[in-house]
């Protein structure tokens, strides 16, 4: 009856469906209500750039913003949150406004500002997925635009200064992990036997922390200590994004011609390694080296590309 | 380090009892105060009053240069400034007084996300509204910002503060949304409280705690306050347990004194 429906949303690695915790939390609710969405992930493609991450693409009409997503999949008539009283309801609501209080600044600084993490997983992989010269552009972008949502909501003086927050962040996303699990407890999903939007938001914000390997990351640790939210994370890949389970992979290779693709890794890799003779330089004895240590993040970076 | 400095003092401080002459700072209340400062002040004296500890309200033109962290408001207990509610809860908490101690590990992780959602849609939608809609810009927020300073610097930091709020409205994704939107999410939060509420006197039954405070700081702020429409509290008005949670509030903690 409806039209087919489109999410553009960054491609998975790591084990998961998505790296991008907005995607992540929308295909997670897709499968949840059993909405068919086509995955189609931007990568290497110029959208990486241009599009708002993720868009829902349905016919005419085009819908950003996880909740807007969400909203919009109800009236679809793909509910996963059919069965939740009133009460439940406003449970919902007020664990997803925890969440994006608490716990996002301090994934964002994780992932974008803290510059061991940013130097060694996520630059490299988000270069490596976008197309030439995009590589150089789309993953700066992306950190800047995280640094300053972090300052504006959490900085305090109108000099906001970024190490005058990071005691304060880590700390409430500590704090906010504690209480997910409290509330979670021994059960599989957070209201009864079967996962709602709620599931969806606490499984994008934390199954992309507990699945990369961050070279340093206090709030990783923290999280591993955390069984039962890991479990739960665990536990929904298992059930809903197995490879037994149809998954939206394939469109990645149909859209992108093959020979296009090779191009650009190449490109990527050409383009790495110029990056690190830069780094060489840098870190030749005229220069004081700006980076702690960029040997290993050469490495991860030669490993990382030839995916 | 710096945690590591706060949990020092508060380890200090924690020897000491509550003062006599605390004093909470404020912008002046009839000219310059605006509706969300209002708000998290009225919430911080509210917590205090319900948990029994005497502070004296102060209007200084310039409290929020005073603040150590540059917000509304703040409170000077003995030798130490600590501002917004959270941190206040943290500091009367090393002195020995809590209203949350009762609560079980669930109850409290409820109690914090009932808190963020405050936060997160009734802070936001005030900021948004006072500084992001040009109609109440214009008539009500730049004038009593900048009420205390002359021309011009009062123009200078009316707008400057104008430009930080729709800095950080475009940041967290509220920059394109429209007057109604935000409405809606405000008549959506306040539902959801109102669900949470029930037919209890308080969020936790019987015994007030911070999200009471803080909810009727938010709430009673709004219903009192005249802005260019009423539109903002008449989606409150549309859920009577909340109102009569108001009443409840303003009636135990804030009359008892004068009556």
């Amino acid at each position: 009856m409806a039209a087919a429906m489109e999410l553009r949303c960054w491609g998975g690695d790591w084990g998961l469906p998505s790296v991008h915790t907005d995607s992540l939390i929308v295909l997670a609710y897709a499968t949840f209500s059993g909405a068919k969405l086509t995955a189609s992930p931007i990568d290497w493609t110029w959208k990486t750039l241009t599009a708002t991450v993720p868009e829902l693409v349905c016919g005419d009409s085009a819908v950003t913003e996880p909740s807007q997503i969400l909203n919009f999949l109800r009236k679809q008539r793909f509910n996963a949150d059919y069965e939740l009283t009133a009460r439940q309801g406003a449970d919902t609501m007020a664990y997803i406004a925890l969440l994006e209080e608490k716990l996002l600044p301090a994934l964002l600084h994780t992932f974008w500002v803290d510059a061991e993490n940013y130097a060694n997983l996520t630059r490299p992989w988000f270069a490596s997925r976008s197309p030439f010269p995009l590589n150089f552009l789309v993953p700066s972008c992306l950190a800047k635009i995280a640094l300053s949502r972090i300052l504006l909501t959490k900085g305090e003086s109108p000099l906001h200064r970024i190490t005058e927050v990071e005691g304060k962040i880590y700390s409430d996303a500590k704090e906010c992990l504690n209480l997910l699990s409290y509330r979670l407890g021994t059960e599989n999903y957070f209201f009864g036997n079967s996962p709602t939007s709620l599931d969806a938001f606490v499984f994008g914000f934390v199954a992309p922390l507990h699945k990369a390997s961050l070279p340093s990351s206090p709030l990783q640790s923290h999280l591993r200590q955390l069984d039962n939210l890991t479990c739960f994370c665990d536990n929904i890949l298992a059930v809903y994004f197995s490879s037994s389970h149809p998954c939206p992979p394939p469109p990645v290779q149909e859209t992108m011609d093959a020979n296009l693709q090779k191009l650009t890794q190449l490109v990527n890799k050409e383009s790495n390694l110029i990056e690190k003779m830069d780094d060489n330089l840098r870190s030749s004895p005229q220069h004081k080296p700006h980076r702690p240590d960029p040997k290993p993040s050469l490495a991860s970076e030669k490993s990382s590309t030839p995916a | 380090m710096s945690l590591a400095a706060d949990a020092f003092v508060s380890q200090i401080s924690a020897a000491e009892p509550w003062p006599e002459n605390a004093t909470l700072y404020q912008p002046l209340k009839e000219d310059q105060i605006l509706l969300s400062d209002c708000a998290s002040s009225l919430a911080v004296q509210a917590y205090l009053r319900m948990c029994g500890l005497p502070v004296q309200v102060v209007c200084r033109a310039n409290a929020e240069y005073m603040s150590p962290s540059g917000k509304i408001p703040f409170i000077h207990v003995g030798n130490q400034v600590v501002s917004e509610l959270g941190p206040i809860v943290q500091f009367t908490k090393a002195k020995g007084h809590s209203l949350s101690d009762g609560l079980d590990d669930v109850q409290r992780a409820e109690m914090k996300a009932y808190m963020e959602l405050v936060n997160n849609m009734l802070l936001t939608a005030e900021l948004y509204i006072q500084w992001c809609d040009d109609a109440t810009a214009t008539e009500i927020s730049r004038p009593r910002y900048s009420n205390p300073y002359s021309w011009p610097l009062s123009n200078i930091l009316a707008y400057q503060k104008q430009w930080e709020v729709r800095r950080k409205m475009n940041a967290i994704g509220w920059g394109g949304k429209n007057l109604e939107q935000v409405y809606e999410d405000v008549s959506q939060c306040c539902q959801a409280l109102s669900q949470r509420l029930g037919t209890q006197p308080y969020f936790f039954n019987k015994q007030p705690t911070e999200l009471d405070a803080l909810v009727f700081g938010h709430l009673f702020t709004i219903l009192t306050t005249r802005l260019t429409s009423a539109e903002l509290a008449e989606r409150i008005k549309s859920n009577s347990n909340l109102l009569s949670f108001c009443r409840r509030i303003e009636q135990t903690y804030f009359e008892d004194k004068s009556s």
